[in-house]
């Protein structure tokens, strides 16, 4: 038992949730619950931001897809912080200046109509699960290296999920947004502290950034994946078994185990270690610091497409442009995040590349590890942060790193919760339920909300090992972050993108190139979850498709092109969309705000 | 519609025109905002699409990119993803931020002068 980790994460969570009962004096209206009361100014709301944005994915996933994958996984990196730019060029200034509660409320608002509403709504809570998913996997992982125990009979992974749920679910209904936003302004500089004290400790322990990357580059890169008897011995479409793949990788007496395993024909999987193939350049060997370990020459494309639009089309982060005073202090805090989350978007590679050395000399050194390993890797990627900690910096530094890695799935989760809450309590309850509903009622009906999306992350959460996901997919956190992204880009973007900069968008066709971008976008991600899992086959149309790890290449253009056609076709515009045009560019509010000095930030904490 | 913080308060708007307080927008003056901010946020967007999707495409196609070690281990490749792009992506939100400020103050005097034009009142 790791006694002194488990004390800060416990440390942790105590202080987050005295942070949210110390903010609820605070929240008295729906814009408190929801937006803090517009008074977040740019440092802080960009350590929100970042806080919020930086989730699992980021803190665990990205180091743990480096670790697995070389450069490929370094993109997860580069793709997510590039995301803003996006905002900050196409969006940022607009959605504030239109100045309403979400991204449901801008879809009515631009294009009038009930039904472009409802189906925003249901883009933002599908997106937002797909964001959840990945969050409640990583409390599950991190949970069985910190604790490696459950509790009341329930497995590490699953006390992992139940304990992030339940914590989550309390703070956000109790706290709203600006208990949310003051959480995520501290676990955002808990994370960046925490990933910096690992690069440090490896710096500390020799570590050279050229030199490990030639040393990880000097071999192919070796592949763990656990199989059964029956998948170690049949052959692939090149004619070798598993089985003889891990014999040209795996040490003798690894090799031993898994002949026992074959022999005793037991059920279940066991891990083994092989080379990997290279997908963009099948010729060359497949090293550390060349692309091709995850994605072909299409999916080289299309993940970038999915990284780079994908964060303009995360509700929990456009919300959070809400809160900004004015469209400066909008452009103003991503230029913050950007700073924020580019240095800690640096180091996370480092720390990825760094546990390959010191992972695989500290098992060959006989030390023991709570995380499950072969041939000196780590059979989930997913663990490396946590692992490299206790390696380099014993218990204090694995505290330090489990608390960032709990406080990264809290901020996120948080943010989340208080999207679904705004998109049905605000977009749905308040406008069609209950028109007159007080401003308790309102503020309760959120707070329900939550309770319902925690209970959805909970379910999803224990969902993923039941269906196999995650013996499906190398370093599986940071791949279903980019199913989220993908979800956001080809649904929201192409409706943002045109809704702003294009008067001629209809309401017809922004609905039709919504509709279009989420089902497309859901269906190929299926298809390829079907096909992973072994489920659906790789021929014919539907096996191409399914071979598609990120949609964005197609659902994102035709998403577009749905809404330029169907708007030329329909020709219907809003009878006041010049009342709109001049919402969304005119600056007389900007003008009057300044005069009255509107446009500066207040307090948060200030009594109504 | 956002009553937030009290500004819509005096907020009036018909087909024409919006009014803030002593504040004016026409449908004219906005076109005109409009017209530039998509000229300045098109032209970034250019170059940003461009140099990210450089990278994968330089990545498919050329060997020397992504093959040859050029410091340690580090391809040009794996050090622009994993350090370059970063400076890249600051200097641009940071010249973005600073030009769309600037073009903020410039469209608003222009914007208040068309709007008195057209108005014939002081915007």
């Amino acid at each position: 038992m790791n006694t002194i980790a488990i004390i800060l994460v416990i440390g942790l969570t105590l202080f987050t949730i005295g942070l949210s009962i110390f903010s609820r004096r605070f929240t008295r209206t729906t814009a408190d619950f929801y937006l803090a009361g517009r008074k977040v100014g740019s440092f802080a709301n960009a350590s929100a931001i970042s806080g919020d944005y930086l989730s699992a994915a980021s803190f665990l996933g990205v180091a743990g897809a480096v670790y697995a994958s070389g450069l490929d996984g370094v993109w997860y990196a580069a793709g997510f912080a590039g995301g803003f730019m996006v905002v900050v060029l196409f969006i940022a200034s607009a959605l504030r200046r239109f100045g309403e509660y979400t991204v449901a409320d801008f879809a009515f608002g631009r294009f009038g109509s009930s039904r472009i509403r409802l189906i925003t709504v249901v883009a933002v809570l599908l997106t937002s699960l797909f964001y959840m998913a990945p969050q409640m996997f990583g409390a599950g992982t991190t949970w069985q290296v910190l604790v490696g125990t459950g509790f009341f009979g329930m497995s590490p992974y699953t006390s992992g999920v139940v304990v992030v749920a339940a914590i989550i679910a309390f703070y956000v209904a109790v706290g709203g947004m600006k208990g949310t936003t003051m959480n995520q302004i501290f676990q955002f500089w808990w994370l960046a502290f925490a990933m910096i004290m690992v690069v440090v400790f490896a710096f500390g322990n020799g570590f050279s950034y050229p030199k490990a990357l030639a040393d990880a580059s000097a071999e192919p890169i070796v592949n763990t994946k656990a199989f059964t008897v029956a998948e170690l011995t049949t052959p692939d479409a090149a004619g070798l078994t598993p089985y003889e793949r891990a014999a040209e990788v795996m040490s003798a007496e690894e090799l031993a185990a898994v002949d026992e395993f074959i022999a005793s024909d037991a059920e279940g999987k066991i891990p083994v270690a092989f080379y990997a193939g290279n997908k963009l350049h099948d010729l060359r060997d497949m090293l550390f610091r060349e692309p091709g370990h995850r994605y072909n020459t299409f999916d080289q494309f299309s993940m970038v497409l999915a990284l780079v639009l994908g964060t303009a089309g995360l509700p929990h982060i456009l919300n959070r442009y809400y809160t900004n005073p004015s469209g400066k202090a909008a452009r103003r805090s991503t230029f913050w995040v950007l700073v924020f989350i580019g240095t800690f978007y640096i180091l996370a590679p480092i720390a990825g590349l760094a546990g390959i050395g010191f992972i695989r000399d500290f098992v060959a050194g006989g030390g023991e590890l709570n995380a499950a390993t072969v041939n000196g890797l780590l059979v989930k990627p997913d663990q490396l942060m946590p692992t490299i900690a206790e390696i380099l910096g014993g218990q204090w530094l694995m505290g330090i790193v489990a608390a960032g890695a709990f406080a990264a799935m809290f901020s996120t989760v948080g943010g989340l919760l208080i999207a679904a809450a705004s998109a049905l309590g605000h977009d749905v309850y308040e406008k069609y339920i209950n028109k007159n509903a007080s401003e308790a009622k309102r503020v309760a009906f959120g707070k329900a909300s939550v309770l319902v999306f925690a209970t959805l992350a909970l379910a999803i959460g224990l969902a993923i090992p039941y269906f196999g996901l995650d013996q499906a997919y190398p370093a599986l956190i940071a791949m279903m972050v980019t199913w989220a992204f993908s979800v956001g880009a080809s649904a929201f973007v192409p409706m943002l993108l045109t809704g702003i900069w294009w008067k001629g968008t209809t309401e017809r066709g922004a609905t039709a190139g919504m509709l279009v971008g989420l089902v497309g976008a859901i269906t190929i991600i299926f298809l390829n979850i079907l096909q992973q899992l072994g489920t659906l086959g790789h021929e014919g149309i539907l096996g191409f498709v399914g071979s598609l790890t990120y949609p964005v290449l197609f659902t994102f253009p035709l998403g577009l092109l749905t809404i330029i056609v169907v708007s030329k076709l329909d020709g219907q515009l809003p009878k006041n969309v010049d009342e709109i045009w001049m919402r969304i560019h005119g600056t007389a509010s900007e003008r009057h705000e300044k005069q009255h000095g509107l446009d500066k930030v207040g307090s948060m904490f200030a009594k109504k | 519609m956002g009553d937030m913080n009290g500004k819509d308060a005096v907020r009036t708007m018909n087909s024409t025109s919006i009014r803030h307080g002593e504040h004016v927008d026409t449908i004219e003056s906005v076109d005109v905002v409009f017209r530039a901010q998509r000229k300045l946020s098109f032209t970034y967007g250019a170059v940003f699409f461009a140099v990210t999707l450089a990278i994968p495409a330089l990545s498919v196609w050329w060997k020397s990119w992504y093959a040859v070690p050029i410091w340690g281990g580090f391809t040009a490749n794996y050090l622009f993803v994993s350090l370059l792009y970063y400076i890249f992506l600051w200097t641009m939100a940071w010249t973005y931020s600073k030009q769309a400020d600037k073009l903020d103050e410039q469209l608003m005097h222009m914007a208040a002068d068309i709007t008195a034009a057209n108005t014939g009142e002081e915007a």
